[in-house]
């Protein structure tokens, strides 16, 4: 097996961009050091460090910033590859306002985008959770999302087009800078989600939206799950149109709000003209008196970054594992319920809250002693993806301990459509070189 | 047809036969002519044979049969397309999805429903329109093109400046893949598990596989609808209102333009109440909540007036929406009031170019001798400009398609689309290169290798001829490969 050959690495990114030895603790996952973290200032660097890596069978893991780069199958491949870091290219490549769209480079965190874009009065509708360090690349490759998805939708939804450069260094622009295109296959769709697998996102452009005169987030209290379950499900049938609606089991609630006596709440989020906020607020109100409502009242706008880790930071110290369960917006609140049924039958506590719109749970699971309750957490996980399923949906085991996670897949069973993007990897990626192991069905 | 010898093709009817009873398979000329050609007649290809299936289990024999016979197959919705894209390029098989028109299901607490591609997109709006939803992506063809088709092409329509287009109203899809496979791409749930499959799968021009069973969003009616019509005295007045329009925050659910030559005729055709003498007209549709729908209004109102607008009308109540509406829709129809025939174009462009971009088509399409109208996208950025000509003069067709490709070479330059919604087909396999290096058309080869490797599926789309890779600048008239092999006529 070659070494990485460092020098050479220096020679196309400069003697800065290369990290390697204990520089590299940063980057190290589930136990594996990468050989070296390369850290290139242009596409053409991307490029030629690709093109250097595939020529020498090294592998390649895309890294933004790092808030997902424990997702994944723990898989040590033959060899731990370098990270390709895309922090250097941080920069806002094209805004114009009056397309109501931009572009900006991969290693562009989040909240440096959404400042830059705020500054003209508009912003990209996507709130994934740590945007401080979420770049733009990363949250392409994960398609992570936060609470205003319900009325924004996703990545999928907001991606224009994108720079690609492909595991043979090739450099490929998918879908383009307008609106609305059909030319060709819908590429962007593609990396979306891909984990880094099928090439690397150098940049992204994307649809805006103006910044809404007023956004509020009220937080309505009940006695029972299943009623605030049920206010959820009175919501998006009502003719409110919130721009987030997140269903917190008592648990979670109380990572909300710093209250002891914690209940099940539904968070609404409102946003628009000043008149048409205060009016859906009254309205919600009026709505869901009824349904077993005991108090709404409104959130501090720090709220929604908290609202992220509302399941995780329910009892302060880590949670044992985190599983995002995917289902029938209708059937959040039976899947919740299910979910810390199985956890305390077990023995475990746990928290969940969800985009309730949408159908998407976050269940975090906590045991006081670790080792000793390995088979009680697996278990339980097992039992959770068993709930997702039931309910027409799949379980994604977004972070564990390792222990945990050679046992329990991280990734569902894709079943017949794994065959499909098995052959898209191998056409892409024939040399299995863009983070080998790590994705769905052995991709 | 030629390329199947008499006995040939009477033992494969026989197998089509078997398969799907004898009411199932066309294979007389005279029958097959009807499906020679889509909504753009420039193109024209007879299949062998035209089959008609009423399952998937159906739809994946006939494909298994297909690539038995290294037989070329492809799918067929209403065949309102406008880029030749359900033609039979190199013959073999149709196969029409009109009999698989079906709601399956709709499933109100989730907001979605289960439909087969032959059903027609208006006719899912009808079936939960009852119970207060609607299916949003809005084609000018709805009320005939399907949900099937609708996903091949990644169809919009004027409320997708809002909404969004087809895909992003599709959850997943039961597909026979090229080799017959019956596989589900996405399903219910709004996150899928790896590759977003559905997500490439809708817009792939049929070339990735046959959809037979759709799971669809439908949307919740919005509670307020409030629709204006600002009138120009000129053009790039217009134009000015619609970058206004964004330039103050507000987000309308339909932005459309309408020229002179366009009111003129749907005037003439069906008296909607457009000023005949405006030189442009813009239709602007807000909707969303009761509550704050007067103040957006009157903000869109002023700022047509601050771009020069000499009048705003409010449609002041659900029958002059419609008959606004009925205007726009019934554009492409109207036109033969002024003209014996038209080509639809499809084009993009950043918002923010409107005024040269125009400015240019006209004076493109003025110097090849022939007249446009315009009626088209304008909140998006997409184009419709629709020449005008008469195929019977002679050389005025060729001009047209020359003058079309210097308008995709146009959209192009200022770093737009050669198609916003029409899809590539074959009308436009050979502009790719206007916006695609080969390096990008080389990844959607493999992309294509990996659900059909085979090419039986709808070969000859979307993908340019190898002769056009190199060459620069816009491509004038010359026969289509499909019309030197003789398997298609321009007429």
């Amino acid at each position: 097996m070659l070494a990485v050959p460092l020098d050479k690495l220096r020679a196309i990114v400069g003697p800065a961009g290369v990290l390697s030895g204990v520089e590299l603790s940063p980057f190290v996952v589930e136990g594996r050091t990468p050989e070296a973290a390369v850290f290139p200032g242009s596409l053409d660097e991307v490029r030629a460090v690709v093109e250097l890596a595939a020529g020498a069978e090294i592998p390649i893991v895309a890294w933004g910033g790092g808030t997902a780069a424990a997702v994944g199958t723990p898989i040590a491949p033959a060899r731990p590859g370098i990270v390709l870091g895309l922090g250097r290219l941080n920069r806002l490549v094209e805004h114009e306002p009056g397309d109501l769209t931009a572009t900006a480079e991969a290693g562009t965190t989040v909240a440096a985008l959404q400042t830059a874009l705020r500054a003209r009065g508009q912003w990209l509708s996507l709130d994934p959770p740590e945007p401080d360090r979420a770049t733009l690349g990363g949250v392409m490759a994960a398609n992570a999302s936060g609470p205003r998805r319900h009325l924004y939708g996703t990545a999928r939804d907001l991606v224009i087009g994108m720079t690609i450069v492909t595991a043979d260094g090739a450099v490929v622009r998918a879908g383009g800078k307008v609106v609305k295109n059909v030319a060709g296959y819908d590429l962007p769709k593609l990396f979306v989600g891909s984990y880094g697998t099928l090439g690397i996102v150098v940049d992204v452009t994307v649809k805006l939206r103006p910044v809404p005169d007023q956004e509020r987030l009220v937080g309505v209290r009940f006695e029972r799950l299943k009623d605030a379950a049920a206010a959820a499900r009175a919501v998006t049938a009502s003719d409110l149109i919130p721009n987030a609606l997140e269903l917190l089991d008592a648990e979670a609630a109380r990572a909300l709000e710093a209250t002891s006596t914690a209940a099940p709440t539904l968070v609404v989020g409102f946003d628009g003209l000043g008149e048409q906020v205060d009016w859906q607020c009254a309205e919600l109100a009026t709505l869901l008196g009824p349904v077993g409502a005991v108090g709404v009242q409104p959130l501090s706008a720090e709220t929604w970054v908290r609202l992220a880790h509302a399941a995780p930071a329910a009892f302060g110290g880590a949670p044992a594992a985190l599983m995002r369960l995917s289902v029938l917006p209708a059937q959040v609140g039976e899947v919740m319920d299910q979910a810390a049924v199985a956890a305390r039958a077990r023995g475990l506590a746990c928290a969940c809250s969800a985009h309730a719109g949408v159908g998407v749970v976050i269940a975090a699971l906590f045991s006081d002693h670790e080792s000793q309750e390995l088979t009680r957490v697996v278990a339980t996980l097992a039992d959770w993806r068993g709930i997702a399923r039931g309910s027409g949906g799949h379980a994604v085991l977004e972070s564990a301990p390792l222990a945990v996670k050679s046992q329990v897949p991280a990734w569902d069973d894709a079943g017949a459509a794994g065959r499909i993007m098995q052959r898209i990897k191998a056409q892409l990626d024939p040399r299995n070189l863009l983070n080998p192991g790590r994705f769905v069905a052995g991709i | 047809m030629a390329t199947l010898t008499a006995a040939r093709k009477y033992a494969l009817q026989q197998d089509l036969e078997a398969i799907l009873g004898r009411g199932g398979v066309l294979a007389d000329p005279d029958e097959l002519i009807v499906y020679e050609s889509d909504g753009l007649t420039l193109f024209r290809a007879l299949a062998d044979f035209v089959v008609f299936p009423t399952s998937a289990e159906h739809v994946s024999a006939v494909v298994k049969l297909a690539n038995r016979e290294a037989l070329p197959f492809v799918a067929r919705g209403a065949g309102t397309g406008l880029s030749g894209g359900c033609l039979p390029a190199e013959g073999g098989i149709v196969i029409s999805l009109m009999r698989m028109n079906r709601v399956l299901e709709v499933d109100y607490d989730n907001q979605l429903a289960v439909v087969e591609p032959g059903l027609v997109n208006l006719h899912l709006s009808w079936a939960v329109g009852p119970r207060g939803y609607y299916y949003a992506p809005d084609p000018s063809s709805q009320q005939a093109c399907t949900i099937g088709g609708n996903i091949a092409n990644n169809s919009g329509g004027p409320h997708t400046l809002k909404y969004g287009v087809t895909t992003n109203h599709v959850l997943g899809l039961e597909v026979v893949m090229p080799d017959g496979e019956i596989v589900w791409l996405g399903g219910r749930t709004r996150d899928t598990l790896g590759y977003d499959l559905a997500g490439v799968f809708v817009g792939s021009e049929g070339t990735f596989g046959i959809a037979t069973k759709v799971v669809v969003r439908i949307l919740k009616k919005p509670p307020a609808v409030k629709t204006l019509l600002a009138v120009f005295d000129a053009v790039p007045q217009a134009s000015r209102a619609v970058s206004e329009i964004f330039a103050r925050g507000l987000v309308p659910a339909a932005v459309e333009m309408i020229d002179q030559l366009t009111i003129q005729a749907v005037e003439d055709a069906f008296g909607c109440g457009y000023p005949r003498d405006a030189a442009a007209a813009l239709l602007v549709e807000l909707d969303g909540l009761r509550v704050g729908i007067e103040t957006q209004a009157e903000q869109i109102a002023q700022a047509c007036r601050d771009a020069g607008a000499r009048e705003v009308r409010m449609a002041r109540d659900e029958a002059e929406r419609a008959l606004l509406w009925k205007g726009r829709k019934s554009a492409f129809g109207a036109y033969g009031r002024v003209s014996p025939a038209y080509m639809v174009m499809d084009g993009v462009i950043p918002r923010t170019k409107l005024p040269y971009v125009l400015e240019r088509v006209n004076a493109i399409v003025e110097a090849h001798g022939l007249r446009v109208g315009n009626v088209f996208h304008a909140g998006d950025g997409n184009l419709h400009p629709n020449i005008l000509y008469d195929p019977r003069k002679p050389g005025e067709e060729a001009r047209v398609v020359e003058a079309g490709a210097q308008i995709m070479k146009l959209c192009a330059e200022v770093g737009g689309s050669i198609s916003g919604e029409h899809g590539i087909g074959l009308e436009k396999a050979d502009f790719m290169p206007f916006i695609f290096s080969a390096a990008d058309l080389a990844l959607m080869q493999r992309l294509k290798n990996a659900f059909n490797p085979s090419g039986l599926c709808n070969p000859g789309k979307v993908f340019p001829t190898k002769k056009s890779c190199v060459e620069v600048g816009p491509v004038a008239y010359r026969p289509h490969p499909i019309e030197e092999k003789g398997l298609a006529q321009r007429f």
